[in-house]
């Protein structure tokens, strides 16, 4: 479904990614995990286009997304949920939502949409004529994902959703986004800090260390692997 | 007559006068305030917007006089409505391939955000329209007369039996001006695209996300914005003798009333312009006329010493 072939970014001569090639199939969920500026947010603002690259391609479904403008992508079905939530701080938790459903898909799955995302998130329901920005941390984070699955998207894309969140809501927001996969069969990519929590919830995963792949494979293998154990999950051999 | 019934009735028609300005004032508030709430951008032109509106009215009715036909009433109110869909044309092939060029996502990740060249663009803009105006439309003081800018409906009142006067001209003018302030409003607040121009202001990176062309939400905001001033243009235009220098008057105004109401609030920016009018006509009281601006700037500078985020600037969670 996503293509990402030997993409290179680098921001006024500062090489942000080098090399970095990532696939995710129809229905998977893919994880990607590093460290703080290792290049993750920068590998999702180009798959959206408001990063250019230096070198690589990004297809999605086939089709040349470095050819088309940044907003094409929404309309295609590919929902970006940025780091730090970035909601539409003085509009409403319905508008922010209505937002979401600017494109053509989103319109026509509205109702529907509206009322899953009430299902997974009631305090939407409950906040909808609240100014987004008065909304908590995990308020936000809730909203800026229900405002991806308004478009009624075939591809979600989630940039540290757990960020800066107390550790009751993350799992809580992590269990969502477990949900929406098995339940709504929605094609995922996260890319995580959180790695112990990100790679248990996912099919594929990869591990990008200052802007290259460093490993991928299936969770068995990522969990299994020495490095990942130690650097990441915190967990010695003995 | 008594004294006492003098001054109120000098009062009262202060106060009226200072409606009926001020919404039209309101009026060109809103389209500064919508280019700068939506872009971003401080447009040093949008007095010469006005203009421009204020001259579209004048060929279409007085000058050509294509709509003529439409008789004293409708016919200078339906000229400067029209002044609105030509500016907007204006604007949005300005933006296109001008303004574009000194704003939007491509501005936002430099230091000054761009604010340095729209500075200079909208500066060379504003004196390339004033001194094409001068060779297009010459220097003679031209105005929108009608047999209505020189008479009046007059309302008995209660206190000391003065008189109101509703100057015809104006009181038309200001009620088209609120009619189109509304459906703006309206507009904004619940149609599909209102709500992408608002996306689009709050938070360009989201809305581009969410499947928004931010590059084509500020032309069309910037076209709006230059029709809706344009319309104020062609309304006050109906009223007061002009040249291709007008916008220079007005810029004034429309920045203090802009500000009053706190940036980037339609609301606000129709209520600062409505203060800035009283403000104005009141003065007109106790001052001489060279100094009504002077007071409309001590008033403003107060109001920023007191209340900086405007009347009805956005509270922090807001903004
Ligand atoms: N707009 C930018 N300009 C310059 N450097 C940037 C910019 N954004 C990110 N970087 C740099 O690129 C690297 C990767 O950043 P980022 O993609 O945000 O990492 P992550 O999301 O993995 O924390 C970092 O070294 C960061 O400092
Ligand atoms: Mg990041």
């Amino acid at each position: 479904m996503l293509e990402v072939t030997d993409l290179a970014v680098s921001y006024g001569g500062l090489r942000a990614l080098a090399g970095v090639s990532l696939v995710v199939g129809a229905g998977q969920f893919v994880t990607v995990v590093g460290p703080n500026g290792a290049g993750k947010s920068t590998l999702f603002k180009t798959i959206s286009g408001i990063v250019p690259p230096t070198a690589g391609s990004v297809r999605f479904e086939g089709e040349d997304l470095l050819a088309m403008p940044a907003s094409r992508r929404a309309h295609l079905g590919i929902a970006h949920v940025p780091e730090g939530r970035q909601v539409f701080k003085a509009m409403t938790v319905r508008e922010n939502l209505e937002m979401g459903a600017y494109p053509m898909a989103g319109r026509h799955a509205w109702v529907r949409m509206l009322d899953r995302i009430h299902t997974l998130f009631p305090i939407l329901a409950e906040r909808a004529g609240q100014f987004a920005g008065t909304l908590s941390g995990g308020e936000q984070q809730m909203l800026a994902i229900g405002r991806g699955l308004a478009c009624a998207p075939k591809l979600l894309m989630l940039d540290e959703p757990s960020m800066g969140l107390a550790p009751a809501i993350a799992d809580l927001i992590f269990d969502r986004i477990s949900q929406i996969h098995r339940e709504d069969g929605l094609t995922i990519l996260l890319v995580e800090q959180r790695v112990a929590e990100a790679l248990e919830l996912c099919d594929r995963g990869y591990v990008l260390e200052t802007g290259r792949i460093v490993l991928e494979g299936p969770y068995e293998i990522l969990a299994g692997d020495d490095r990942v154990r130690r650097s990441y999950l915190g967990l010695d051999d003995a | 007559m008594s004294d006492p019934q003098i001054l109120v009735e000098n009062i009262l028609n202060a106060l009226t006068a200072g409606i009926l300005i001020g919404c039209i004032y309101g009026l060109m508030c809103v389209g500064l305030g919508l280019i700068f709430g939506v872009m971003r951008v401080v447009n040093f032109a949008q007095g010469d917007f006005l203009m421009l509106g204020m001259y579209a009215a004048y060929y279409l009715f007085t000058g050509w006089g294509l709509l003529n036909f439409l008789g004293p009433y409708a016919g200078p109110l339906l000229a400067a409505m029209l002044a609105g869909p030509i500016v907007f044309a204006g604007g949005v092939l300005l933006h296109r391939f001008i303004i574009s060029r000194v704003s939007g996502l491509r501005t936002t990740a430099s230091l000054d955000e761009g604010h340095f060249g729209q500075l200079i663009v909208t500066l060379g803009v504003s004196l390339i329209l004033q001194n094409g105006g001068l060779i297009v439309f010459g220097s003679s003081p031209r105005s929108v007369r009608t047999p209505l800018s020189s008479s009046a409906w007059v309302i008995e009142t209660p206190f000391y039996d003065s008189l109101i006067f509703l100057n015809k001209a104006r009181l038309l003018s200001s009620v088209v001006a609120i009619a189109v302030a509304i459906i703006l409003y309206v507009m904004l607040e619940r149609t599909r695209l209102g709500r992408s121009l608002r996306a689009a202001a709050d938070n360009p990176t989201a809305a581009t996300y969410a499947g928004v062309d931010v590059d084509r939400a500020h032309r069309i905001a910037f076209g709006l914005g230059s029709g809706i001033t344009a319309v104020a243009g062609g309304l006050i235009a109906t009223y007061i003798s002009y040249s291709p220098f007008a916008g220079l008057d007005f810029v004034i105004i429309m920045y203090a009333g802009v500000v009053l109401g706190g940036m980037g609030s339609i609301l606000g920016a129709f209520w600062g312009g409505l203060t800035v009018g009283f403000v104005q006509q009141f003065s007109g009281l106790i001052l001489p006329p060279q100094l009504q601006n002077a007071a409309i700037f001590v008033v403003f500078l107060l109001i920023l010493v007191l209340r900086p985020q405007g009347f009805f600037g956005r509270s922090a969670e807001r903004a």
